[in-house]
């Protein structure tokens, strides 16, 4: 699904770069150097968000790492291979109609900020 | 000469008000904000400009007056000040207690120190439960944990969304 080039510029303010993968017919967005909420270790890191319905989730945010942060996840992906990378996902959804690349991003960060 | 006329180039407001004379026009007027120098060009900057002249702003600091032979007056943000008022020793400032905060786009009033994201979520009339609080700070807004105190010194700016993800 084709998204609007000012949602791919809104992404780009969130990580130090923007790429687009596409691997299996999905096109995935690479964010190198993702900013992460406050009280999360490590501070950043490279993820990957696939924003169209993916492993029983109307979207996915996978990690480069499993991030440490204020409420424990249940962190269901380990090691998938994605672009020729280990990535790493806790099990939250983002229940949204027809969301922005943006509302999707922010609604899986809340993932690290709320309990459930 | 008139009175309007420039009589000086830079004048040091503190040592007229030390003297107690009367502070001429001039091209520059040297005063003393938190003890250090700046030069100004307008005689009657507004409260808000001189905060600024020492990285400050009005949301977080109040700016006082400091006269030789009369008490300290604060200056409202958009209030003019005179430099050439007479006994004017230079400015002050001084971190408020009731700052101000902003919440998508409004600004509302809270106490400075530690609150809950619940208590600036409430400046708007939403819940913690319907709402997930974003700070913008030295970036894009991201997502505070609410199990957390937030730490208001003010100027925050702070933005509100509608929760849209759970755990499953």
């Amino acid at each position: 699904m084709e998204r609007p080039q000012d949602q791919i510029e809104d992404l780009k303010r969130y990580c130090a770069k923007l790429t687009a993968l596409t691997e299996g017919g999905v096109t995935f967005f690479h964010l190198e150097g993702l900013r992460l909420p406050a009280g999360c270790t490590p501070q950043t890191c490279d993820a990957l968000l696939c924003p169209v319905e993916r492993e029983g989730y109307p979207s996915r945010l996978y990690f480069s790492v499993q991030v440490t942060s204020p409420y424990t996840r249940n962190w269901n992906v380990s090691n998938a291979r994605i672009g020729e990378k280990n990535w790493f996902a806790f099990s939250w959804k983002v229940a949204l109609s027809a969301p922005t690349l943006i509302e999707i991003l922010i609604g899986h960060l809340e993932g690290f900020a709320k309990e459930k | 000469m008139t009175d309007q006329e420039i009589q000086e180039t830079e004048i040091d407001v503190l040592e007229f008000s030390q003297r107690g004379a009367e502070v001429p026009h001039a091209k520059v007027y040297r005063v003393r904000i938190d003890g250090e120098p700046f030069r100004f060009e307008d005689s009657s900057p507004t409260g808000e400009m001189v905060l600024a002249r020492v990285g400050k702003r009005p949301c977080a600091f109040e700016l006082i007056e400091e006269f030789t032979h009369r008490e300290n007056c604060v200056v409202e943000p958009d209030e003019k000040v005179d430099l050439r008022k007479h006994g004017l020793k230079g400015f002050i400032t001084a971190h408020k207690e009731i700052v101000t905060i902003f919440l998508n786009g409004e600004p509302y009033q809270i106490e400075r120190g530690e609150r809950s994201i619940a208590d600036i979520l409430g400046k708007a009339g939403q819940t913690a439960q319907g709402y997930i609080l974003l700070e913008e700070k030295d970036g894009p807004p991201l997502p505070l944990p609410d199990n957390r105190p937030v730490e208001i010194d003010g100027c925050e700016v702070f933005h509100s969304q509608a929760r849209s993800g759970a755990s499953s």
